[in-house]
């Protein structure tokens, strides 16, 4: 499991908000202005700006650096290490309760010999 | 490597992670396999992987450390954390994360019906549980109560 932990905190923290997640869904369309961001969303650009910073921080958004007009653009590569993360983890989950059910199977058969010779001894 | 799910694994959402399993054993046997180092050490990681480092006070408030060696030998980044809930044979809620990292909170859930047992591990991902302990939502009456509350400001 190769994964950096504080960008995938970042990404997780960015994917945690409503308003974020709806942002990433415009932009996956097409990139998209500031302005044009604001129009669907009835918040100020003040809090569209924090939302933009937080998932500029992520690596989710880049922005132009055209002065006069800095399009928002999507950078999708953070949620695909996520996504692969979480299939890593899930992964490591499946294999290990796979170890736990042989082992359980173990634990049991020792239970029930000990009890015979418990038993046996009586 | 695909490995085919045999578990109910789901992403409830992009913070939390949830897998199930039904065991056909007592709640008993698998709370156990999961308490002492001598039986965790049996099952924990993935197939080839061992746990020479496995250290673990057993009680609210004790602390594990955990380190993985690999099949070919090499020593993983060591990994540990607190116990923050035991409820014999039925939760076990935890902290995990590496030494100097943010910590995830695991909640092992056992829940006995016959001679089935179903083993549930819900994951709640670092950001979000750090962000619960800056608002000082601590983990008085059980985090499960906790959760229940964090579900409330997430949503």
């Amino acid at each position: 499991m190769v994964m950096d932990a504080e960008q995938l905190d970042r990404t997780f923290a960015a994917l945690a908000d409503p308003t974020r997640r709806a942002i990433l869904a415009r932009l996956a369309l097409s990139q998209a202005s500031v302005g044009q961001l604001l129009e669907p969303f009835a918040i100020s650009q003040p809090a569209i700006s924090k939302h933009l910073k937080v998932l500029e921080r992520a690596g989710l958004v880049e922005r132009g650096r055209d002065a006069q007009f800095r399009p928002c653009r999507l950078n999708a590569s953070p949620l695909a290490n996520a996504a692969g993360w979480l299939e890593d983890y899930r992964r490591f989950w499946e294999m290990s309760l796979d170890r736990l059910d042989s082992y359980v199977k173990v634990m049991k058969a020792k239970e029930k010999s000990g009890a015979r010779r418990t038993k046996k001894l009586r | 490597m695909p490995v085919e799910p045999r578990s109910s694994a789901e992403s409830v959402a992009e913070r939390e992670f949830l897998i199930t399993r039904v065991f056909e054993a007592p709640a008993r046997l698998l709370f156990e396999a999961h308490s002492k180092p001598e039986h965790v050490q049996r099952w924990f990681g993935p197939k080839g992987f061992t746990l020479p480092l496995c250290e673990m006070d057993f009680r609210v408030g004790g602390r594990f450390r955990f380190g993985m060696r690999a099949p070919d030998g090499s020593d993983l980044r060591p990994f540990g954390g607190e116990y923050l809930e035991i409820v014999p044979n039925e939760r076990i809620v935890y902290t995990s994360g590496w030494d100097d990292d943010a910590k995830m909170i695991i909640t092992v859930s056992f829940v006995q019906t016959g001679g089935l047992t179903t083993l549930a591990i819900h994951t709640l991902f670092a950001s979000i549980a750090q962000r619960d302990e800056h608002l000082g939502r601590g983990y008085a009456g059980g985090v499960g109560e906790g959760l229940d509350r964090l579900e409330e400001f997430v949503r």
